[in-house]
């Protein structure tokens, strides 16, 4: 590093000569890596380039940089295209943002070391309805904080209780957590689900049971998924197919059907009434290609066949289908994004709970895509987004911007355009975006 | 043992009334004479009757030291001072104390003239106080007494807010007062150096909250302003003319350069000259990007913002006018309100907080009806927005702090007996250090170990290691024997002789004698024979002499035998050993106790 170092300096001598055009048009050369293979050093000769750019803009006063334009354009247009945002910087950053009550959310660190899980409370002016101009609070408050040794890849709340099951990403233990009531701080770990039969040193993902005692659907291949009861550690269920494909995504959406999402694209639904009710329905993609999920139930509906199902690939495809039959897509679409990550590590994709047939997909690159699936066509085609959120490519703090990438997102359960997003940085926005077709008429 | 004490008397919340007590090296200092705002009564006051329950407190202080000018941090000083009494020095920054006797006044007219109270300061106790305050510049370290020294650091809250340095002796303690670790439009960062004091003070307030950055916070206020001049409404924002106003103003500027507005924006007459005069003297205060400019450009003089004349509230369409008092109990801001306050096109923003008993108070609370005086009623249809600017450090400004400071110990105070278990175990795992959070009247007590340098010399060292032994080892504390001189400010460590030859002093000897009775049927001489005899097979290794003149020799130890004539068979052993040779003194002394074994030849 140090080799690299000096000859950054050596070349920044060297870069003084210019003006400030000339930087910006090296800028560019700089972006096809001179460096060849070596990304790391590329990265770090970028980040001390941005610094020193950045000295350069506080240096020629008067005179704003590109930095301060691209940063103050962006100020300004969020001005008309946000009803409102909030962006908060955590310690460490976080791949998980899990609701645990209304006012609530769980997230936390997912570095190799140790690590913290807080629970935070909303900004009461996100729920001052009638008076929000009176509420000057806008902050998030630690209310419940604790430590784990290992890393957080998935973290789950258990709906009616003070508990969340967490899994580090490189085995098939769960951890599971008491979050703590009014009288104490502290979230504590109270137990560890072990499974015996590991398969793989993957992770699991994990999903909370939705009725009966508490329970949680967790697994790290479609053979190994199993309901276990959270108190006891009893399996309750377990799917026994011998499937070895990777799993996605996990949700359950009824009392007793359950969808899994393989990496390769199939889709499983489950019956855990009736062990051997398995329906397995190939995506029809790619190879090479992975997928992820996500579902949008109706809390409302004991129907679980007017739930809609969106399949993101690694491709940046989106294959939407209903459970009457997921064989042939409702609709689809070619995303319109730009990867900036090799890794397929934090896609997601969600159904906006309160808005009619919008989703947002992220993990992709810095930015949180807003589409709204209702013009989208049975057969493959690109569509452009209802909205971007570059937020978080947009920040001020040290940390290069440009290698930005979102780790999760999740929606508002009740605010409609609300949605709260987390990149690798470890900043955390709130935004609710204005929609256009209400804001012009 | 050494120790410091740190008592809080009052903290917690943007209300608060900070005062926290330090007593550090037999010196005990006054943190922060704060005011809680949400009393009228005995509680807005710290409880100086810890300190004496009567008379002054002078002479149980040593100094008072104000952090910055908010009233939560300033405001018991004129009550503490001249109505309990003290006359000690008190230490604030150069802008501190020019802000803070206008913010005094300030309030002193809410409190006396508008709610009527009595038994409140007056403004001459303020002058009075104020006299008695020695001002401070960043980074130099005041001589409070010969032991006692201070000195401020950057706190980045305020203008002139700062962080100070307790020493006495190897000992300090830092308090922190209110404090922001990201720089904003008009002030810098808090920064400290690797002080590594034994303990560090810090608010607990905002340690378990995580702040909405800045940049969104001045977004709402740009929105909120130009959504209201869109639809041709008038925006007022009452301000102190100090602080916020300034940031406000060159966000403001700024925008309306970048989107080419033309509603006028005006600033209260008198205002800008007041925040010029104040903002020019203490610029090395404000963050580096104003310092820089200043001298081509001075960013308190505005191309948009324009002196504002009382007639102008009157003109048609939209407009935008900062006016003071900030808490709209008086004066500009008040009649402008008045004016605009029945229509509902317009806005008032609220950027800080406001005194109960105030209009600013009472819209805030969402009162729409309003009484003013001769029993009229001010019906309040503009929108009212509440904004806070203030600049603290959350969660995360905290532990940045604690690893530039690396205390020794953290001491969180808090207020109110609220639960923070988590940010306690956070600090003490990360940092490994102890962290403390008393409340209101508790005492911490904390144990220091101050290091204290002592020479040693060589041929002591030379000495030491010619006795062998293992070499030596950091992790593994060894003894070793000399004389300790202090003298002239330093301490060291020599030989027993050298000592003795540096001081002029004659070396004196200390002697312990002892007698022991011993039924033993021989002559003198012939015991006298005989215990050297059995010393000499019990001590082997030891130097023995039996000496012509009827003494036995152990080392430096002498025995001698006698006997009265009326019972020659009962021996007083009379032995004599000095100081250095105690234990084989005292080991004789018992071995001889018991007697001599029957076997024993006289030779």
């Amino acid at each position: 590093m140090d080799v690299f170092a000096s000859l950054f300096m050596f070349w920044l001598v060297d870069m003084a000569h210019f003006d400030c055009m000339h930087i910006t048009e090296s800028c560019s050369d700089l972006h096809s890596n001179p460096l060849g293979g070596n990304t790391a050093a590329y990265l770090l000769l970028i980040k001390y380039w941005r610094r020193y750019r950045s000295c350069l803009a506080v240096d020629e006063m008067g005179e704003t940089s590109s930095v301060e334009n691209e940063f103050d354009d962006w100020f300004i247009e969020s001005l008309k295209i946000y009803n409102n945002i909030h962006e908060y910087q955590l310690e460490h950053p976080t791949r998980v943002i899990e609701w645990t009550s209304e006012k609530t959310i769980c997230v936390a660190g997912y570095s190799s070391d140790k690590n913290e899980i807080l629970e935070l409370l909303l900004p009461l002016k996100l729920f001052a309805d009638d008076n929000q101009g009176l509420c000057a609070e806008r902050d998030f408050k630690v209310v419940h904080g604790g430590f784990s040794d290992g890393s957080i890849h998935c973290l789950k709340h258990i709906p009616g209780t003070r508990c969340v099951v967490t899994n580090d990403g490189f085995n098939s233990n769960l951890q599971v957590w008491d979050l703590g009531g009014d009288d104490c701080d502290v979230i504590k770990r109270t137990g560890v689900l072990q499974r015996k039969s590991a398969s793989s040193d993957k992770g699991v993902k994990i999903a909370p049971g939705l009725t009966g005692g508490p329970c949680v659907l967790h697994g790290s291949q479609i053979s190994d998924i199993q309901l276990t009861e959270l108190a006891s550690g009893k399996p309750l269920y377990s799917l026994g197919k011998d499937i070895p494909d990777v799993l996605s995504s996990l949700q359950f959406v009824s009392d007793s059907v359950f969808l899994a999402c393989a990496c390769n694209g199939d889709l499983y639904v489950v019956d855990t009434r009736k062990p051997s009710a398995l329906q397995n329905n190939p995506v029809g993609g790619r190879e090479g290609v992975n997928w992820c999920m996500g579902v949008k139930t109706d809390l409302y509906s004991s129907d679980p066949s007017s739930c809609s199902v969106a399949r993101l690939s690694s491709a940046c495809q989106v294959v939407v289908s209903d459970l009457r039959d997921l064989r042939a897509p409702l609709c689809q679409a070619q995303l319109h994004v730009q990867r900036k990550t090799t890794s397929d590590d934090f896609m997601k994709v969600t159904w906006a709970p309160a808005l009619d047939n919008c989703l947002a997909v992220s993990g992709f690159d810095g930015m949180v895509h807003i589409y709204d699936t209702a013009s989208w066509r049975p057969e493959l085609m690109e569509f452009q987004p209802l909205f971007i959120h570059r937020g978080h490519m947009m920040s001020d703090n040290e940390f290069d911007t440009s290698s930005a990438v979102v780790t999760t997102h999740v929606w508002h359960p009740s605010r409609p355009r609300t949605v709260l997003s987390a990149a690798v940085d470890g900043s955390v926005h709130v935004w609710d975006w204005v929609d256009k077709a209400t804001a012009s008429c | 043992m050494p120790e410091i004490k740190v008592t809080p008397l009052g903290a917690g919340q943007d209300v608060g009334r900070s005062c926290i007590l330090v007593s550090i090296g037999g010196k005990n200092i006054m943190l922060d004479c704060g005011m809680h705002m949400g009393f009228n009564d005995d509680r807005r006051f710290p409880d100086f009757s810890y300190i004496t329950q009567q008379g002054r407190l002078t002479e149980f202080l040593d100094c008072v030291i104000i952090s910055h000018f908010h009233l939560d941090h300033c405001g018991a000083l004129p009550y503490m001072s001249e109505m309990v009494g003290y006359d000690g020095p008190i230490y604030m920054t150069h802008p501190t104390k020019a802000i803070c006797p206008i913010l005094l006044e300030d309030f002193r007219k809410i409190t006396v003239d508008k709610k009527g109270e009595t038994n409140f300061f007056t403004s001459q106790m303020i002058k009075d106080c104020m006299k008695k305050v020695v001002p401070l510049n960043l980074h130099q370290t005041v001589q409070v007494d010969d032991e006692l020294e201070i000195k401020a650091y950057y706190a980045g809250h305020v203008l002139g807010a700062a962080m100070v340095q307790i020493k006495v002796g190897s000992e300090s303690v830092v308090y922190t007062g209110d404090y922001n670790m990201t720089p904003d439009r008009h002030l810098g960062a808090a920064w400290i150096d690797k002080c590594r004091p034994d303990i560090l003070i810090s608010e607990s307030t905002y340690a378990t909250t995580i702040r909405d950055s800045k940049r969104c916070r001045e977004r709402d206020f740009l929105k909120k302003v130009h959504e209201t001049v869109e639809r041709g409404g008038k925006v007022l924002i009452p301000v102190f003319a100090l602080g916020r106003a300034q940031e406000l103003c060159i966000l403001l500027e700024t925008f309306w350069e970048r989107m080419n507005m033309k509603a006028p924006i005006y600033f209260s007459t008198g205002l800008t000259e007041k925040a010029n005069h104040y903002y020019k003297l203490f610029i090395t205060w404000t963050n580096q990007k104003i310092r820089k400019t200043f001298v081509q450009r001075n960013m308190f003089e505005f191309k948009h913002i324009k002196a504002f004349d009382r007639s102008y509230a009157d003109n048609p369409g939209p407009m935008v006018v900062f006016a003071t008092p900030g808490m709209l109990h008086a004066g500009q801001s008040l009649q402008i309100f008045k004016k605009w306050a029945g229509n509902e096109k317009n806005m008032i923003i609220m950027p800080g907080y406001c005194v109960q008993g105030t209009i600013g108070h009472k819209i805030l609370n969402g009162q729409k009806k309003l009484e003013m005086e001769n029993r009229q009623t001010l019906e309040v249809k503009l929108q009212v927005e509440y904004m806070s600017f203030s600049a603290h450090a959350d969660a995360k400004g905290i532990m940045q702090l604690i690893r530039m400071a690396e205390p020794r110990n953290m001491l969180l105070v808090h207020g109110e007996a609220k639960k923070m278990e988590f940010l306690k175990d956070k600090i003490e795992q990360e940092f490994t250090i102890n962290c403390f959070m008393p409340a209101n009247g508790e005492t911490t007590t904390v144990i220091t170990n101050p290091s204290v340098p002592v020479d040693i010399s060589l041929n002591l060292l030379k000495r030491e290691m010619a006795l062998g032994g293992p070499l030596p080892d950091p992790k593994k504390p060894r003894t070793m024997h000399g004389t300790l001189i202090m003298k002239e400010n330093s301490l060291r460590l020599v030989s027993p002789e050298q000592a003795l030859k540096e001081l002029g002093l004659n070396e004196h000897q200390l002697r312990f004698t002892c007698r022991v009775q011993l039924q033993d049927p021989h002559s003198d001489p012939d015991t006298l024979s005989r215990i050297y005899t059995h010393l000499k097979s019990v001590l082997k290794g030891y130097t023995i002499q039996h000496l012509p003149d009827g003494t036995v020799m152990v080392e430096s130890i002498v025995i001698k035998v006698s006997s009265s004539a009326e019972e020659p068979n009962t021996k007083v052993l009379l032995l004599s050993w000095s100081y250095q040779d105690e234990d084989l003194g005292s080991f004789l002394s018992t071995l001889l106790k018991k007697g001599l074994p029957s076997g024993l030849s006289s030779m």
